[in-house]
């Protein structure tokens, strides 16, 4: 089976200064990858390179085992739909409004939906569980129901993979929870890569069936499955907490985590 | 339930342009009756009084004030996606200022040489002096992250350009002056049926252009990002926008002056009606609000204080700022 994601030596960063060097992913389809590491490590510059935001310093991408530079720029967000970290500012925007922008890929010149867009529009609210905000201001609703939103308008896109950048970082624990319940029952039913960054390692833990670690340094320090990365001492290392030091709550959560 | 509203507003905005056209034909120092007007309108009779009124003075005046309103308010739309803020417009950030200031060097070199200036020298005049003023913008934007503070470095440029205009429109030629003076000030008054034909050509053009931008302008609304995650070539889609922003205020400045307002106003008071920023929506409709409020302001700049006509910027002003003022306030209070 092609990978929904590959990548080959993948050299990331901005204006040739490489942020993370030599990121080696995989994603098949119904894969979650999370990539964890310190704040500054470089996980958005990855999540962006893959993206498609910005370009590689070195190495291919590969988007269902075609060169993701090779597609036509409309055609590869028919495979890769995006949930980045930006602001949306336009005002007077119903969330099925934001929703509907989804089906971009799919639409004509003037992007208006067909009966069949806007079928997809409205199954895809409902499986998020956001039908009863259909009309709602997107600026009105809570952080948890944004969110939820957003990935309504991803899974519109009727992806192969999909690329979220810290999709829980502004959620209280139980929305946090939701979201990513929702996430994973979501790439089992519809057979979607995922690949995302996340700070909460119990989270990271509980979700992934792979986690890549990026130390401070910028360096993709072990990749595996979640017992593999949190059994091993490294990750205090990775996030540089000098095991002398480590309060006693700290070194029970790290417990926690590793087993 | 919405796409009542939207219907709803198109209609209303139809029949107010209709009414406000009819009025601006009747009412004036002259006024007539509906039947005087409606035998002049289909006998194409230009000979008599009241004929050379209406089509020489009034028949010009109506149409640059629907289609240059339009044009305007069209133009500010398109800024306020372009810098994602709805305080964004022509006049504010300083554009139309240095369109001004462009067109009124032309004149003066022009009148003091003797020649007479083509309209759409004018308007490739107003064009250079907004794009110039626009790169300006995109300079301090760049430098400068709040949108407040941008919006008062475009009002600071229009200060620059509006005191550099003033200084060359009091030591231009003394017969010049009256005529420089008034469209300085902004005025409908001195568009000719040569210059109707030029504005339709451009606008039109302008605005089916700016219309078929509808779906990547959605798509930028979300975020830059998202445009491009969804294959939107950010580049050639903001020199564009910026492009037929510039094209469609110069295009206002050219005939009619420096006028205040219209495009934010308009924008807001039709996004608040019809609950969407939809710009597959806000387009047409921003060009027929647009097309209404001008013409309203117009036939009271007119009227009002009769035989004394008052500056059309200064009839916007009076009604569009408080709009403005009242979105600043609703928006902080949220």
């Amino acid at each position: 089976m092609t990978s929904a994601l590959r990548t080959e030596n993948l050299d990331t960063g901005y204006d040739r200064r490489i942020v993370v060097a030599g990121v080696v992913i995989d994603i098949h389809r119904g894969e979650i990858v999370t990539l964890i590491g310190p704040n500054g490590a470089g996980k958005s510059t990855v999540l962006k390179t893959v993206a498609g935001q910005l370009a590689p310093l070195g190495g291919t991408v590969y988007i269902n085992g075609q060169e993701a530079s090779s597609y036509p720029a409309a055609e590869v967000s028919k495979f890769r739909a995006v949930m980045l970290t930006e602001r949306m500012t336009s005002e007077q925007m119903t969330c099925s409004d934001v929703v509907s922008l989804g089906r971009y890929p799919y639409t004509g010149k003037l992007g208006i939906l067909s009966d069949e867009d806007k079928r997809i529009v409205k199954e895809s609210m409902d499986l998020v569980h956001v039908s009863e905000l259909a009309d709602r201001d997107y600026h009105a609703i809570s952080d948890g129901q944004r969110q939820r939103v957003l990935l309504a308008r991803a899974i519109c896109q009727e992806p192969q993979l999909m690329i979220l950048d810290e999709p829980t970082s502004y959620l209280d624990i139980r929305h946090k929870l939701e979201f990513l319940d929702l996430l994973k029952s979501l790439v089992t039913d519809r057979n979607i890569g995922v690949i995302m960054s996340l700070h909460e390692l119990e989270l990271a833990h509980m979700i992934s069936d792979r986690v890549i670690c990026i130390d401070a340094e910028g360096r993709v320090v072990m990749t595996g499955t979640p017992d593999e990365v949190f059994s091993d001492a490294s990750i205090s290392s990775l996030y540089e907490i000098d095991t002398g030091r480590i309060t006693g709550l700290y070194s029970s959560f790290l417990k926690s985590v590793s087993k | 339930m919405k796409s009542n509203r939207i219907k709803a507003c198109y209609v209303l905005l139809g029949v107010l342009l209709l009414l406000l056209i009819l009025m601006n034909m009747l009412i004036g120092s002259s006024s007539m009756t509906m039947g005087d007007a409606l035998r002049i309108l289909f006998s194409h009779d230009t000979a008599s009084k009241y004929g050379k009124i209406i089509w020489d003075i009034r028949m010009p005046r109506i149409l640059a004030a629907a289609l240059l309103g339009g044009a305007l308010s069209v133009s500010g739309f398109l800024l306020q996606t372009f810098f994602a803020n709805p305080i964004a417009g022509p006049y504010i950030l300083g554009i139309s200022s240095g369109a001004k200031l462009v067109v009124a060097c032309t004149m003066v070199f022009a009148l003091t040489h003797g020649m007479m200036v083509h309209s759409v020298v004018m308007i490739i005049a107003a064009f250079a002096g907004s794009i110039a003023v626009t790169g300006v913008i995109l300079l301090i934007s760049d430098k400068v992250r709040s949108m407040s503070i941008l919006i008062v470095c475009g009002v600071m440029v229009g200060y620059i350009c509006s005191a550099v205009t003033e200084f060359l429109v009091t030591f231009a030629d003394d017969s010049n002056i009256v005529n420089l003076h008034n469209w300085s000030m902004g005025s409908f008054s001195a568009v000719s049926w040569d210059n109707i034909r030029v504005i339709t050509v451009v606008v039109v053009i302008s605005v089916i252009s700016a219309f078929m931008l509808s779906k990547p302008m959605s798509a930028f609304q979300m975020g830059e990002q998202y445009a491009r995650s969804v294959g939107v070539d950010i580049k050639a889609f903001r020199i564009s926008l910026i492009t037929l922003s510039s094209i469609l205020s110069a295009t206002v400045t050219a005939f009619a002056g420096p006028i205040s307002f219209v495009g934010i106003a308009v924008p807001h008071i039709i996004r608040s009606v019809t609950t969407t920023s939809k710009p597959i929506v806000m387009i047409p409709q921003c060009f027929l609000g647009g097309a209404v409020f001008c013409l309203f302001c117009d036939l009271l700049a007119r009227n009002l204080f009769a035989p004394t006509e008052i500056s059309i910027s200064t009839m916007t002003a009076v009604f569009g700022a408080p709009v403005v003022i009242m979105m600043l306030i609703r928006r902080k209070a949220r």
